[in-house]
């Protein structure tokens, strides 16, 4: 079977002024130079090539890259969609200005809460009036905005605010991103897992306001997999339709597979992202349904839920060739169900002790 | 669904870019981390989208270019229409 990428995620510095709890980024930082413009205008030739159509700039902060909007151009000029997925800060008018000449097309700014106080406090840092202010002129300059918010215990009590907020931005799109548990997210699983009321809450609320907003503004959310009896088609199937190129040039099927441990990744610095995509070890080793393993091999949903996400069962197995345990039919299942139970007691919507993302040093 | 007003002037939202696919040539939408294949009559539909013409002459002209009825066209034009508008890949302008 043929592959093709559709969507690269351009991951730029791992950099950020922010330092949320939730951080997709690894734990442990790569080591290595970060891309240079030229190369970076290399890979986005190369992908272009390949049949991909989008890239998302992303991070870490990826306005921590003087050369952002040449970056832009340059995916612009090799044929592909571009969009920003920025926590605003540092995106002033005559940055964003010189973005929108660059061709970029869209923009999407993370928010962590309506209530100043709670944001800020999620984000470890002053941020969420600076992105309101952002939010704002990024609407007047005529992008599309993209409005992405993490839930977790501590925000997801407030998620009628938070659409609200977002309608009040005019926002096209809203992201209701559940957590998930990978990385910084899983070191503080235990303080941001939301209970098992708190979700049913939620997706009362959500589709009560979808309705509402019909052809205003699109909603979406998915339930969590800690709360679902078969696991996410994560990334619709390992190297299926999606790659990532991390800030130092390594090529991933999704940002969180460098965290498999055993696992190696090829460099853009010495192979094509052609020969990466099609001929890599990495990214043919969970394609298709031949690595599958009982009970996932027999199972009518292999070609639907691809038996969800490799990453999270290295994470909670330790071995990334086994089902993952969101589905019920995982023998760890179990594990990963008494854990969901023991966070069931403490309804308090409160935030426990939480540990920070910290910068690459 | 969206009521649809047949005198107001569907038009791409921004950000949205229609072009082709350059690996299939086939016609898609693109827009914040979509793509959207176009089937012909999508195209015929989405390409008249450009603000210049109102949802009734859309209408009037595909019933003229497929010789079918006004009434089979509008429901088809008007159901397809909303769920553009629904996931925001069109505006309207009066």
């Amino acid at each position: 079977m043929n592959y093709r990428p559709y969507l690269l995620l351009a991951e730029l510095t791992y950099r950020c002024p922010l330092h949320c709890p939730y951080c997709s980024n690894p734990v442990a930082y790569p080591g290595g130079r970060e891309l240079s413009t030229e190369e970076w205008r290399r890979v986005f030739g190369e992908a272009a090539q390949l049949g991909v159509l989008h890239v998302g700039f992303s991070g870490g902060e990826p306005l921590g890259r003087a050369d952002l909007a040449d970056l832009a151009a340059a995916a612009r000029a090799a044929g592909l969609y571009t969009n920003l997925i920025t926590s605003a800060v540092g995106l002033q008018r005559q940055r964003a200005a010189q973005l929108h000449q660059a061709g970029l097309d869209s923009i999407q700014i993370s928010f962590q809460s309506d209530q100043e106080s709670l944001a800020d406090q999620i984000a470890g840092t002053k941020a969420h009036a600076v992105k309101l202010q952002a939010a704002r002129m990024v609407r007047e300059l005529g992008f599309p905005l993209t409005v992405n918010v993490v839930l977790h215990r501590g925000n997801i009590g407030r998620l009628e605010q938070i659409i609200s907020l977002a309608e009040g931005l005019e926002a096209e799109r809203l992201e209701l991103a559940n957590a998930q548990y990978y990385g910084w997210a899983f070191a503080n699983r235990a303080a941001l897992l939301p209970t098992r009321s708190q979700i049913a809450q939620a997706i009362e609320v959500v589709g009560a306001q979808k309705k509402r907003l019909l052809g205003r503004m699109e909603i979406l959310f998915v339930t969590p997999d800690y709360y679902s009896e078969r696991p996410k088609p994560c990334m619709n199937g390992w190297a299926t339709r999606f790659l990532t190129v991390n800030p130092v040039g390594d090529v991933l099927p999704c940002p969180t597979a460098s965290a498999i441990k055993g696992m190696s990744f090829e460099n853009v610095r010495t192979r094509s992202l052609d020969w990466i995509w099609n001929r890599s070890e990495s990214f043919n080793r969970f394609r298709g349904t031949a690595w599958m393993p009982v009970p996932c091999s027999e199972c009518p949903m292999r070609e639907i839920d691809f038996g969800g996400c490799r990453c999270q069962a290295a994470l909670l197995t330790g071995d990334a060739n086994l089902t993952d345990p969101a589905c019920a039919l995982s023998p760890y299942r179990e594990k990963l169900t008494s854990f969901v139970e023991s966070m069931q007691e403490d309804d308090t919507a409160s935030l426990g002790r939480l540990s920070f993302r910290q910068n690459p040093k | 669904m969206i009521a649809m007003d047949e005198q107001s002037h569907p038009v791409l939202a921004r950000g949205v870019r229609l072009r082709n696919d350059p690996i299939t040539g086939e016609p898609i939408l693109l827009f914040p981390e979509g793509v959207l294949p176009l089937e012909a009559t999508m195209h015929d539909i989405i390409s008249r989208c450009s603000g210049e013409s109102t949802v009734a002459s859309i209408i009037l002209a595909l019933a003229g270019e497929y010789e079918m009825d006004q009434d089979t066209v509008r429901q088809d034009v008007c159901e397809y229409l909303a769920e553009l508008r629904q996931r925001m890949l069109i505006a309207f302008s009066k």
